[in-house]
């Protein structure tokens, strides 16, 4: 069998670059209020759906549609949070109280879509243009996802260590009380974890279904890869998350290839991710975490 | 559909995931265990009894063989979680239950794959009615809910019972009280599996056909929310909120062909069922009914007073 | 010649290369009320937490009743009869006063699965038994107006009690306590010792205690142990540790 390792490597870098847009929000919601948010995948959906209103339907291009879909679905996760979880939580509410709380809200989500835009696939009608650069096959979109994923590392970065908000998200994160302590505004920093978080899922969920499809189920479709990627690069941690989305979409592809080396079904390559769940929590919850002392 | 037969129909329904809440409540009401797959146990059940009663083996072998392989499996799955975080053995859990789905779909030599198994019903008499044979459905899906019923709440009720509450309370505290948590836990996920493998089989006898999209986790959050709304460690508050929940399902999809609505009612549905969920997360957490006390012969010695107890003959 | 109940040979642990504990013996024999002080981060917490399992020792042995329970996990500790109090109670909340108190219970034929599902009788008079018992206790304690409540309703005081009365239940032979005194008034704390000294008079239990609030203390401990940066540095009788200079040396010192 030959291999186009080229294109195996390219194409983990168009996954992994998807998983981690997608797995920031998810990742620094996770750490700072410490219940996994299963509606993050509806999140993914919603932010999908907006920018293809927004480019499609109401014809405002896609860089516009980008833009317009991470306000809107960061605002929604600011209501999710202020409306839902925060009351919960401050009456007593349980891991998995908020949980099962975070489950429902994504059953609101995913079919109040499906009752607005109904249950059939739609596809994003911007042709990209495709090329070959020696053994590699390239579309234009999967250069911009990669492109903005590293725009997304670089910005995010700059934030986390240059900033005083950036600064207040990483003491937050790593030790509520002290930075409570030191006049920081915690409710500040969580609303705006939680708007950024929608805002990069809305992001994810425009390439994904750009790339593929659109429907209701987009954001639940890759939502375990996600929760892989935050788990793997340690809950919380934003550094780690980059390092584990890009083992993970390289696990992935190199998966592929062994299973039709191995004459199995392809299908089982989302398994992949799943099993490097699995395994991280079992083994070693922390995730890469140690790697990385800051958030 | 003749509406007697959608009466019956909906009892064996509840009947059926009136168990399968009954094994949730052992394993997260009482137990503090949070199992998100438990679909993938109910589907192991299903499967089992698919593909023995195809192989021709009676149907009560059938069930018993599901709840036993459903055991196992529910045991081998509590061995490398026995010490997570309660949303991480969610997590895992969950993602198990895929992982099932996804060999079942993929492997069609296993059980169809997604072309799905037909089942034949477990007691079958020629040419009666559609109404008869469900009824016949109810008596033995009922009998083998009084079973499990019988059995989780004897465990309830038992010295067994106040042991997995005292875990599920503060594990570390329990431990230093001399509970293996460990053992505990492994034999509460084995027994909570076995009872829902046998509403598995129950079920694949009953609709006569499954494929693997009938076990999405969908089902997983319908049965919680069936525990948490009848009142979490309360046996009877399982089997009311299996009850009412199957009332609401049945309920919505046939007003879906009774009233026009501007929403789609397929939509509606789960949109309600998921403002309702928040409601009663918001309102009332502790379910409707609260949790039961481990009614033994202690309990009635403190409330009639110690010397009464002492002196009958047990 | 008296039977050694508790015997700790040289034991050390450390946590990432600082040693909390550091060498230490001690030859506990007979049925006594023995004593642990020392300041803060001495090493007392630690050494009772390596005793019962919680933490493996580095290096030297533990011997209960002449079993070596170094390597046991604390499960298997309280079965032979080596039980411990929390510091911090941590009664199970949900739970009634006297379910606390049953759970406590060693070795229980109901705990096993099997036979709480077939062995009803049988198990049912234990439970009576054992109800009586708690209830014996509770009424020592004065918590057996409580005893249908939820442990969660409890005040801090009670909770301590309860959390003793959760030590009685096993039968110990050795009675572990940190702090008993700690976080309620002086009158409580003493009347809390005098319970121990009752229990310790009638019904013949050992007890070993980590306390700060030495007046109360030295009042009724037979014996002693003074630990600082993880190792024993004196011990004998409460009259003589008073009069002894290392020991002012110890708390007055700088850490």
């Amino acid at each position: 069998m030959i291999i186009n390792w080229a294109q195996v490597l390219f194409n983990s870098a168009i996954t992994g670059s998807l998983y981690l847009i997608g797995a920031v929000g998810l990742t620094l919601t996770y750490g700072l209020s410490r219940f996994p948010n299963f509606a993050h995948a509806e999140f993914i959906t919603l932010g999908a759906f907006i920018g293809y209103l927004a480019a499609e339907q109401l014809g405002l291009g896609l860089p516009l549609a980008l833009i317009v879909a991470f306000l809107f679905t960061g605002m929604v996760g600011v209501l999710s949070y202020q409306g839902v979880f925060q009351p919960l939580a401050k009456g007593g509410a349980t891991i998995i109280h908020l949980m099962v709380a975070s489950i429902a809200l994504s059953l609101i989500l995913r079919y109040s879509i499906g009752a607005l835009w109904g249950w059939k696939p739609f596809y994003f009608s911007t042709t990209w243009s495709s090329f070959e650069v020696g053994p590699l096959r390239i579309t234009s979109l999967w250069l911009w996802l990669i492109l903005a994923a590293v725009s997304l590392a670089l910005i995010m970065h700059f934030v986390l260590v240059k900033t005083k908000i950036g600064k207040a998200i990483r003491a937050t994160s790593s030790n509520p009380e002290l930075s409570l302590a030191s006049g920081i505004q915690i409710n500040r920093v969580i609303l705006i974890t939680w708007f950024i978080g929608g805002g990069l899922a809305a992001i994810a969920g425009i390439f994904r279904a750009a790339d593929t499809q659109l429907w209701p189920m987009t954001g639940w479709d890759i939502i375990l890869p996600m929760f892989a990627v935050a788990i793997l690069g340690g809950i919380g941690n934003f550094y780690g998350s980059i390092v584990a989305a890009y083992i993970i979409g390289l696990a992935e592809n190199l998966g592929v290839i062994a299973l039709v080396a191995l004459g199995v079904s392809t299908e089982y390559r989302i398994a992949i991710a799943f099993l490097i769940l699995i395994i991280t929590l079992i083994v070693k919850p922390q995730g890469l975490a140690m790697l990385f002392r800051r958030a | 559909m003749d509406p007697l037969v959608y009466v019956l129909d909906l009892i064996v329904f509840i009947g059926i995931f009136g168990i399968v809440s009954l094994s949730l409540n052992l394993e997260f009401g009482f137990a503090g265990l949070a199992n998100f797959g438990k679909v993938a146990f109910f589907l192991i059940g299903a499967y089992t009894y698919a593909l023995l009663s195809q192989a021709g083996v009676p149907f009560y072998l059938c069930l018993i063989a599901g709840a036993v392989t459903t055991a196992i499996a529910g045991f081998l799955v509590s061995l490398p979680t026995l010490k997570l975080r309660e949303d991480y053995l969610a997590i895992v859990v969950l993602t198990f239950g895929e992982i099932l789905r996804l060999i079942i779909k993929s492997e069609h030599w296993i059980a169809g794959g997604i072309w799905g198994i037909t089942i034949s019903p477990a007691i079958s008499v020629v040419g009666v009615s559609a109404r008869v044979s469900t009824l016949i459905n109810i008596g033995l899906v009922y009998l083998c809910l009084f079973i499990c019923f019988m059995v989780v709440q004897s465990l309830a009720n038992s010295p067994y019972g106040r042991v997995i509450r005292a875990i599920r309370e503060d594990e570390v505290a329990a431990e230093a009280l001399g509970k293996d948590r460990a053992k505990y836990r492994a034999q509460v996920f084995a027994l909570g599996s076995a009872i829902a493998g046998v509403a598995g089989g129950l079920y694949a006898q009953y609709i006569q056909f499954i494929d693997p999209y009938m076990f999405m986790p969908m089902l997983t959050f319908t049965v919680w929310i069936m525990v948490l709304l009848g009142g979490p460690a309360n046996n009877w508050g399982a089997l009311l909120g299996a009850g009412l929940v199957e009332l609401f399902d049945r309920g919505t999809n046939m007003a879906k062909d009774y009233l026009t609505l501007p929403i789609d009612p397929s939509n509606l549905q789960y949109i309600i069922f998921g403002v309702l969920i928040i409601l009663v997360l918001f309102y009332r957490p502790q379910g409707l009914l609260k949790e039961s006390r481990v009614k033994t012969k202690a309990l009635e010695l403190v409330r009639h007073g110690r010397n009464s107890v002492k002196n009958k003959r047990s | 010649m008296e039977e050694t109940v508790l015997r700790i040979s040289e034991v050390s642990k450390h946590f990432g290369g600082v040693y909390a504990v550091s060498g230490v013996s001690l030859d506990m024999k007979g049925r006594s009320i023995w004593g642990l002080v020392g300041p803060n981060g001495s090493g007392k917490t630690t050494l009772f937490n390596t005793v019962l399992g919680f933490h493996r020792p580095d290096g030297g042995a533990i011997y209960f009743n002449d079993n070596c329970i170094s390597k046991l996990a604390p499960h298997q500790i309280y079965a032979l009869g080596l039980v411990s109090a929390f510091q911090i109670p941590r009664p199970f909340q949900r739970l009634s006063v006297l379910d606390n108190m049953l759970v406590a219970a060693r070795g229980h034929q109901g705990d096993r699965l099997l036979d709480s599902l077939f062995l009803r009788r049988s198990w049912q008079k234990r439970e009576v038994e054992l109800a009586d018992k708690a209830m014996e206790i509770l009424e020592l304690l004065e918590l057996d107006r409580l005893a249908s409540s939820p442990a969660g309703e409890l005040s801090g005081g009670q909770r301590k009690l309860l959390e003793i009365g959760k030590g009685l239940m096993a039968s110990p032979t050795l009675l572990l306590l940190d702090e008993p005194a700690a976080g309620v008034n002086p009158n409580l704390g003493r009347r809390i010792f005098e319970k121990i000294k009752e229990l310790h008079q009638n019904k013949g239990l050992s007890f070993f205690i980590i306390e700060h609030r030495l007046e109360i203390l030295f009042d009724f401990a037979h014996w002693v142990y003074v630990m600082d940066k993880g190792k024993i540095v004196v011990q004998g009788k409460p009259e003589e540790i008073a009069k002894n200079p290392v020991f002012y040396q110890v708390y007055l010192g700088e850490r």
